[in-house]
Parts: C-alpha cells; structure tokens; sequence
C-alpha cells in the first residue's frame, strides 16, 4: 500500500498562467528507494515542495496515508513524517552540526532519549567527525554542510525522506555510501526514500524511477 | 543505540523556543548588544524619570499630611464688595459697618466641630500713649528690624473706625498662638513671658520700645483708651522680646505707628479682655443718623485661629461650620495649605518634567525599537524559512523572537535599573536643587524689579539650602522642599517592569507580523 500517492497533481505559477507541472499520478511505498529524474526545469525541486508540504498542488492530490495532504497540517506533516534533505541544504547558520540535528527532533514534538548522542550518531553516520559536528554550519564545507542535511532529515524517523540532489556536493565513494545509507533505512526500517537527482550513479541504485519532463509526464519507467 | 520516539504532550511553551532564543541571543552578540543599549539607555532614563516622579509625589503626599493646617473665618469681604456692585450699592463701606467679624462665642462654637484638632484665639486693641511713654516712630526710617504680618488690623465694624493709637495690645488665649514665638521668629531677650491664663495686667514690650523709653523689666508703663484719653490702664513689662528675621512688607507705608512691628506688645487674653470689660463699663455711648451705635469703649478684634490635622480635616471643616450656622458671607481660609502648595512648585515643576522625559523617552525608544527590529526580521527572513521548512508553527517562530526580546529587554532593564538607582538620587537632588534655584532667582529678580533689598542676602546659607523663602504677595514664608528620596521602591520597579513588557510587545509586532506574512518556500527558493 502507498504512503504517498500523487492524483492527477498540476502545478502552476503566476495564478496559472507558467504551467510546472501536468497530471502526475505517482505512487510511493515503504521499503523502497525512489529516484525522480529529469532535465533542468522538469519540475523536480517543485515536486519535492509539493512532496514535502512546502506548497500544496493547484490542481489534483497529494495523499499521505490516505490523507490529502493540503487539509492536514502540513508543518505537522513536515517536522514528523517527512524528512527533507534540500539542494541547499538550508541549515541555521548560527548553529552548529548538532545543534542543527538536534533543532529538527524538538521541533518534531517526538520523545527522543539522548537527542545529542543520536545527533552524534547520525552526524558521524555521514561521515562527520566530532570536531566537524561542533563546528558552526559556515565553517563546514557544502560536502559537510550536505551530510549534516542528510543527518537532520533522519533524525526524527519520518516515514518518508525526500532529498533533493542529496549527492550533488560528494565524491564518488561518499555518494556511495549515502547512498546506502538510504537503501539501509528503506530496506531495514522501512522507509520510503524519495531522490530527486539527475545523477546516473544514483538513478543505478534505486528500486523505482520516474522521469520527469517539462508538460510531459512519462511515468514509471523501471 | 535504541532510540525510544514517542509524541510529547503538549507544553504551554516549548522548551526548546526558550533553548532556541538564547544560543540565538549568544551567537549574535552584536545585534543583541546593540538592542540591549538602546533598552538600557530607556531603562535609565524610565528609572530616572519614575523614582523622581514617585518621590516629587510622595513628598509632595506625605507632606500635605504631615503639616498643621491652620484656618481662621473671616468675613468674606470680597464677596460682599461684589454683592453691592451687584445691587448697585455703591457704598461699600456703610455696607461693610452693617457686617461684623465673627463674634468670640460664635468663634468658640465652630470650634466644637469634629474636624478641629485645637482652637487659639487672641484679642487685639489699639491704645495710645500716656504719660512719658513714646511710641518707636521709625516712619523716617528705611530700616526696620522687625517681622509681623499682623499688625494692621482694621477695627470698624463694632461702632466706626473710632481713634487710631500708638500702640497695637494683643492678647493671647495660649502660648501656641503667639505663632511668632513658636516659629522662632520671635525670642524673649529680658525678663519671662506672662503667664497664658493670668489676668493680672502683666505685659511683654519690643526690646526697642524698652530702650526708647528705658524700660526696665518689672516697670509700670500707662496705656490710655485713644477715645478718651484719661482712661488709663497700668501694665507691667515683664519681659522684652525681639525679632530676629526681617521682611521687607515692614518698610510698606504706615498709617500709624501702632502699626510699626516694635510699637506691639503682648499679654494674655484674660488680661486684655478684664481690660475691655473695665474700658465697656465706663464707656459712652450714642447713636448717629445713620443708626449705627457708636461708643467709646476700646475697639478690639477677637480672632481665633483653628487647628487642623491635615488637609482633608480643614476642608471637612468648611463644611461642618456651614452646618454648623456660618453664614456664606464668611469664608473659612487657610494660607498653610497654599503656602504649602507654593512650596511644593519646584518639586511639580520636577514630577511634570519627569514625566514628559518619560514619555518622551519611551516614544522615542519606541520608535527605535520597531524599526530596528523591523530591520532585524528581514535580516533573519532566512531563519524564518529554514524554521518554518522543517516544521516549525509560524506561531512558535514568532514566540522564539518575542522570548528573544524579552530575555535582552530584561538584562538590559535589570542593567538599567541598577544603574538608574545608583543615579536617580543626586540626579533627582541636583535637578530639584535647580528648579528651586530657578524659583528663588525669579523670585530675586522680583525684587529688583520693584526696587527692594534682597532678602535672601539676608538670610543664612544653610536657611537658603532649606529653601526658607517668602511669597511677596502672601506674606507667607514658602519653604521649598528641597530633598527627596528619589531611591528606588517596589513600585517603580513594577512600572519597570510594565514599561520592559510593554517594550517587548510593542517591538515584537513588527517581528510577529513579518513572521506571520513570510512563506518558507518562498524565501527559501529566493535565496536559492
């Protein structure tokens, strides 16, 4: 069964007039890595916002269990069940690593133990020392700055985690290993991993793929 | 490592808004110095202005409690004088001889009006010199050394003006009511005072009478009634006294030497009213055209003078005496209370001032404030996309904020406060030391305009610190407060701490409103 499905979802800006995207009809489960592929333009990191709750489709549904997405309360949906990973990574400059990750897990209201010690534990996952976890977010570089994003969209066990170009800033065996990191938390703890990426290194290594073109919905293709 | 998540139950405040708004205020120290500043520099000044204003008003209240409110009833003559040119009765003063000073039993029964604390009454005649006796004539003179307010006394109403004599004789009822004496003003040099209840014929005399005629304490000097001259009366001086403060009013024109300062003696009101009793039951009388009785006993007036707790029990008592059967052409009057309020001008003059400084202060920190945070926001628009991105309510974004603000409001009105209290009392002295500087040099500046000395050259340094000063117009010393205790109390830090909340809000709305309209997706794609 879906946990997010996607209904004939339009998008548009300008109150119509510059069309993103037409008739999409997505479905995604747990326990699977997803790739969303496709040119510059084709949408993707507007997908993603439509994906995350930042923006709400102008025509169609987004459906999380069920749900549409844009009659819940989408800041619920997004600090609890979605993790995002941005292409930006849009991180708190004035904080450190940690103190990043830790933000995400108070904001998502859940009941987390030792909030620094999984914080650690995620940082250090990605591959960022405990030195690197208590720097300030614009003393790391974007490789790091990108690692402490893929940390913090894992620290409040969302269901589904989105990321946007999430190997973009890596060298090829850190890709590697972010990228198994993803497939780790898809097969073992069922998530659903959803990667927006014109990589071909991470569209080998994913279970799904769609492919996205501007006004051209080409759906499933592996 | 097993991570236990579950659903937290929901807090009034987050936590972690609080934890938030603290790194964020210890990661940027510059931006929270500078907020932190402009709250001190208000703080101070709201400090500042508030202990000055608290304490001009608590003085200026515990002051107006704590003096002895004294009143005397009076004809209210310039009522009258309105009533005749009213009804076109242009002789005031045949109107006048119809209306009499109160009498002394009806004085006595107002006196038992609840409101009164105690009740002086005094007796004053005019008489001549007999014998060798000679009046002090100093009509020449410019110099006087004398102070006494009351000496002119008009004594028409019972039976015409009658004679005028050398010499003013006043009777007291009690030693408190020879209020001269008991301000220090006036000081026994030679000899003793008379008894207050005797009505032996003993007196006290200026010591510059005595000199004149070389009196000697315990010798007999012979009064006579100005309308009949072989009417006599014989006093002892028992004692001299002198005046040791001067005011320039002595050097006004006299119409009579009974009315110079040194031609005043004193005695008992027993003894003065023995004297009427003897002067009424030898007197003539008869009756002119105009119906009106005339007599040639000693003329005399009775005054009393009415003692009060405090300024409510004095306005309780207009009241009472009205009921009481005091008719609306008296008028009960006080010159305590606007002597009072006369002082109190420079300590108003510092509590307006205060509080236009506060106001001015706060509308102005007001101001800075908005703008400066207004500025803020849109600096931070970034952190408010991130916060809202990853699931944070607008609401609780705009919560970190305001704890934000409020945590450096408070430090800085804490900083404030501390530095206000340390300030506040010689500011507060120093400034009120001005304004009553300013009130005296208008006051010396009067003087030169009408040609008099300088009276406050002739008074001591320390009396002038003290702000002993008179009213020219009044003849009443006003004595300006000169210290207050401007040190902070438990309601002006309250104020303070209304004025920090009241800062907080008024700055945080351009924080909440900014929040409130910012998209996360909207900012954050416009910093992509």
């Amino acid at each position: 069964m879906s946990v997010l499905k996607l209904e004939n979802v339009e998008y548009s800006y300008d109150n119509g007039k510059t069309k993103v995207l037409e008739n999409i009809n997505y479905e995604f489960e747990k326990g699977k890595v997803y790739a969303v592929v496709g040119k510059s333009g084709a949408g993707k990191t507007t997908l993603l916002s439509l994906l995350s709750g930042l923006t709400v489709p102008t025509k169609g549904k987004i459906l999380f269990e069920q749900k549409d997405v844009s009659k819940i309360d989408r800041y619920r949906y997004r600090s609890r069940f979605v993790g995002v990973v941005f292409q930006s990574y849009n991180l708190l400059p004035h904080l450190t690593a940690m103190e990043n990750v830790v933000l995400s897990m108070d904001v998502s209201g859940k009941k987390i133990g030792n909030k620094k010690a999984k914080a650690m534990e995620l940082l250090h996952k990605v591959d960022l020392s405990d030195d690197l976890a208590k720097r300030r977010i614009l003393k790391l570089s974007g490789g790091e700055q990108q690692r402490v994003a893929i940390a913090r969209a894992l620290s409040y066990d969302a269901d589904i985690i989105l990321a946007d170009e999430p190997t973009g800033n890596l060298d090829i065996s850190t890709q590697d290993e972010i990228i198994n990191i993803f497939k780790k938390l898809a097969e073992k703890e069922n998530k659903c991993v959803i990667i927006v990426s014109h990589s071909p290194e991470v569209a080998k290594n994913v279970d799904e793929i769609y492919k996205l073109a501007p006004y051209k919905n080409e759906g499933k293709i592996s | 490592m097993k991570y236990n998540m579950t659903i937290k139950k929901k807090e009034l405040i987050d936590l972690y808004v609080i934890k938030n708004a603290l790194k964020s205020i210890s990661r940027s120290k510059g931006r929270n110095i500078l907020i932190g500043i402009i709250i001190v520099v208000i703080a101070i000044s709201s400090c500042v202005s508030l202990s000055i204003k608290n304490a001009a008003d608590t003085a200026q209240q515990e002051g107006i409690n704590e003096i002895n409110i004294t009143g005397q009833i009076t004809l209210d003559r310039q009522k009258l004088m309105q009533q005749a040119q009213a009804s076109g009765n242009a002789d005031f003063r045949t109107l006048m001889q119809t209306f009499t000073e109160p009498t002394f039993e009806d004085l006595m029964k107002y006196s038992k009006a609840k409101s009164v604390k105690g009740f002086n009454y005094s007796m004053t005649s005019s008489v001549s010199k007999s014998g060798a006796l000679e009046p002090v004539d100093t009509s020449s003179s410019t110099t006087t050394t004398t102070n006494n307010m009351q000496n002119f006394r008009d004594f028409g109403p019972q039976g015409g003006m009658g004679s005028q004599g050398d010499f003013t004789i006043t009777g007291y009822s009690s030693y408190s009511a020879m209020s001269s004496f008991v301000s220090g003003q006036s000081k026994i040099t030679s000899g003793i005072i008379f008894d207050e209840n005797t009505s032996d014929k003993v007196c006290i005399i200026n010591s510059e009478l005595a000199t004149l005629n070389n009196i000697n304490v315990n010798d007999k000097i012979t009064l006579a009634n100005p309308n009949v001259e072989t009417e006599t009366y014989e006093f002892t001086v028992v004692g001299f006294y002198t005046v040791t403060s001067t005011n320039t009013e002595t050097n006004n024109m006299r119409f009579s030497t009974s009315q110079d300062p040194a031609n005043q003696i004193y005695t008992s009101y027993n003894t003065l009213k023995a004297v009427m009793d003897a002067s009424i039951s030898v007197a003539e009388t008869s009756t002119d055209d105009n119906g009106i009785t005339n007599t040639t006993a000693l003329r005399n007036q009775v005054s009393g003078t009415y003692i009060f707790a405090d300024a409510t029990s004095f306005e309780a008592f207009k009241i009472e005496a009205k009921a009481l059967g005091l008719s609306d052409n008296y008028s009960v009057n006080s010159g305590d209370v606007a002597n009072y309020e006369a002082s109190l001008i420079p300590l108003k003059n510092l509590s307006d001032f205060a509080t236009t400084l506060l106001l001015i202060v706060l509308l102005i920190g007001g101001i800075i404030l908005i703008v400066f945070n207004m500025f803020n926001i849109r600096e931070r628009k970034f952190e408010v996309g991130v916060l809202t991105a990853i699931g944070m309510k607008k609401g609780k974004v705009a919560l970190q904020f305001i704890c934000e603000l409020f945590i450096v409001t408070f430090l800085a009105i804490t900083i404030g406060t501390i530095a206000g209290s340390v300030i506040s009392v010689p500011t507060a002295n120093s400034m009120l030391k001005a304004q009553v500087d300013a009130q005296q040099n208008q006051a010396t500046q009067q003087d030169r305009n009408f040609g008099r000395p300088n009276q406050m050259q002739n008074i001591p340094q320390g009396e002038i610190m003290g702000g002993n000063f008179f009213d020219r117009f009044g003849g009443q010393a006003a004595n300006y407060i000169s210290d207050i205790n401007a040190a902070i109390n438990i309601k002006v830090l309250l104020q303070l701490l209304g004025i920090g909340i009241l800062l907080t809000i008024i700055s945080s709305l351009a924080a909440v409103v900014f929040v409130l309209r910012y998209e996360p997706l909207k900012i954050l794609s416009e910093r992509t």
